[in-house]
């Protein structure tokens, strides 16, 4: 591009807004601007700027609903809740563990970031924060990878799920809290819930001393009716 | 040419998300929230549209809103509407993503030359009204059919517009007149102009 005359440029005003130019064009651009006269770089950026107003207003037309996991993962990035990453494969107990204490670490510098302005920390929040903060981790002999981070300070723990295949049609998997006196459900995950990955609250620890989780039909039993088939030990 | 500070069609004013984008840049994390509820269905479906990969469209809009995240505090209401600040960032984002792929002229054999229809997924009302998403369709319905394709190759496949003039056979100063008048064409039509 040599010695362009002013109409030459904003004619390219149109393809510069849309990106519909390659990145050593854009960079021509930028340098004829920042030498041009101050009228017609004004000239130029309300130009753009009248462009991009107008691709706002036409993304109505082809606006379409996102999936809700979408949502969640979005949200979770920037909660400081454990983050799931999204295109993470299946691996050894040894590397969720690191992946949990990444997580970890992200949560706290978001918390640390953000406390003065928010509300409240979430209960998550606080047995991330909490001094007795503790992991264990372990695969699913089905595939997958159960994350535990607890407190016994704060009573409660966060439970990471990643790839865990989901539970077949009319079962759910039930999550128990076993202490002395037997398991105590601590919810259910349909298979929805499930796949790929999915974060629960497990709430009033009390003095449990493991996470046991089995194949419920329904909705959920009040008691294993079978088998533990995964479980973590919460000491 | 004007300069547009609000474009009163929307259904959620720019002010409202000028405020959000406020509280995002102090980390407030259920302003951030509803600002994804309040844009979501846009940026998802445009993304989508410039990628055709439910994948890749996830993926790319999800970096869009940790950008958004990050880089709150640089949008600078002096310089246009958040939507516009929010969809200008979502399909640069986009376009790169499509020439990294270098996925083109897979895209391209896959979809053939596709029309810009408007898209038959539901979106909820309170996001995007039913009798705005059909005008503005209406709106692009009523460029002239050359006009049209530049919009679709250069803005939602993203082709540079030097490439949109090899495919038409097209020189130079007549793309980017089409280009132009298109825009100014939509413009008129939304009552922007």
């Amino acid at each position: 591009m040599t010695e362009p005359i002013e109409p030459d440029l904003i004619a390219l005003a149109t393809p510069y807004a849309l990106h519909a130019m390659s990145e050593s064009e854009v960079a021509d651009i930028d340098r004829l601007i920042a030498a041009a006269p101050a009228e017609v770089a004004q000239a130029f950026a309300e130009e753009v700027r009248a462009i991009r107003e107008t691709m706002a207003v036409m993304s109505a037309a082809t606006a379409v609903e996102p999936p809700q996991q979408l949502r969640d993962r979005v949200l979770a990035e920037v909660s400081g809740a454990p983050v799931v990453p999204l295109r993470r494969k299946p691996r050894r107990w040894q590397t969720a563990v690191l992946a949990a204490a990444a997580a970890l670490v992200i949560g706290l510098g978001a918390f640390a970031v953000g406390q003065s302005l928010r509300p409240a920390p979430s209960m998550a929040e606080q047995v991330f924060a909490a001094p007795d903060v503790q992991t264990v981790s372990g695969e699913i002999p089905t595939g997958g990878t159960a994350t535990v981070v607890f407190s016994r300070e704060k009573n409660a723990g966060v439970l990471v799920m990643n790839d865990v295949a989901p539970p077949a049609a009319g079962t759910v998997y039930q999550m128990w809290l076993i202490d002395e006196k037997g398991p105590h459900s601590a919810g259910t995950m349909d298979a929805k819930a499930v796949a790929p990955s999915t974060t629960a609250m497990l709430g009033d620890l009390g003095d449990s001393q493991t996470l046991a989780f089995t194949v419920e039909p329904g909705s959920g039993s009040s008691q294993p009716t079978t088998p533990i088939f995964a479980q973590l030990p919460l000491i | 040419m004007t300069i547009l500070t609000r474009v009163a069609r929307l259904p959620f004013v720019t002010a409202e998300l000028d405020a959000l984008l406020r509280q995002v840049a102090a980390r407030d994390v259920d302003a951030f929230a509803t600002f994804y509820d309040n844009t979501r269905a846009r940026v998802y479906g445009l993304v989508t549209r410039v990628l055709r990969d439910p994948g890749y469209s996830e993926e790319t809009t999800q970096d869009i809103y940790l950008q958004v995240w990050r880089t709150a505090d640089s949008y600078n209401p002096a310089a246009g509407s958040p939507l516009a600040w929010l969809l200008t960032l979502a399909h640069r984002r986009a376009v790169d993503r499509v020439r990294s792929e270098q996925a083109a002229s897979q895209r391209e054999s896959r979809y053939g030359a596709a029309n810009v229809d408007p898209p038959s997924d539901q979106v909820s009302d309170s996001v995007i009204l039913r009798d705005e998403r059909r005008q503005v369709a209406d709106c692009l319905g009523s460029l002239t059919d050359a006009q049209r394709e530049c919009i679709q190759l250069a803005y939602y496949d993203g082709l540079t517009y030097v490439q949109v003039s090899e495919r038409l056979s097209a020189n130079l100063a007549t793309i980017k007149s089409r280009m132009r008048d298109a825009i100014r064409g939509l413009r008129r039509c939304l009552g922007m102009a």
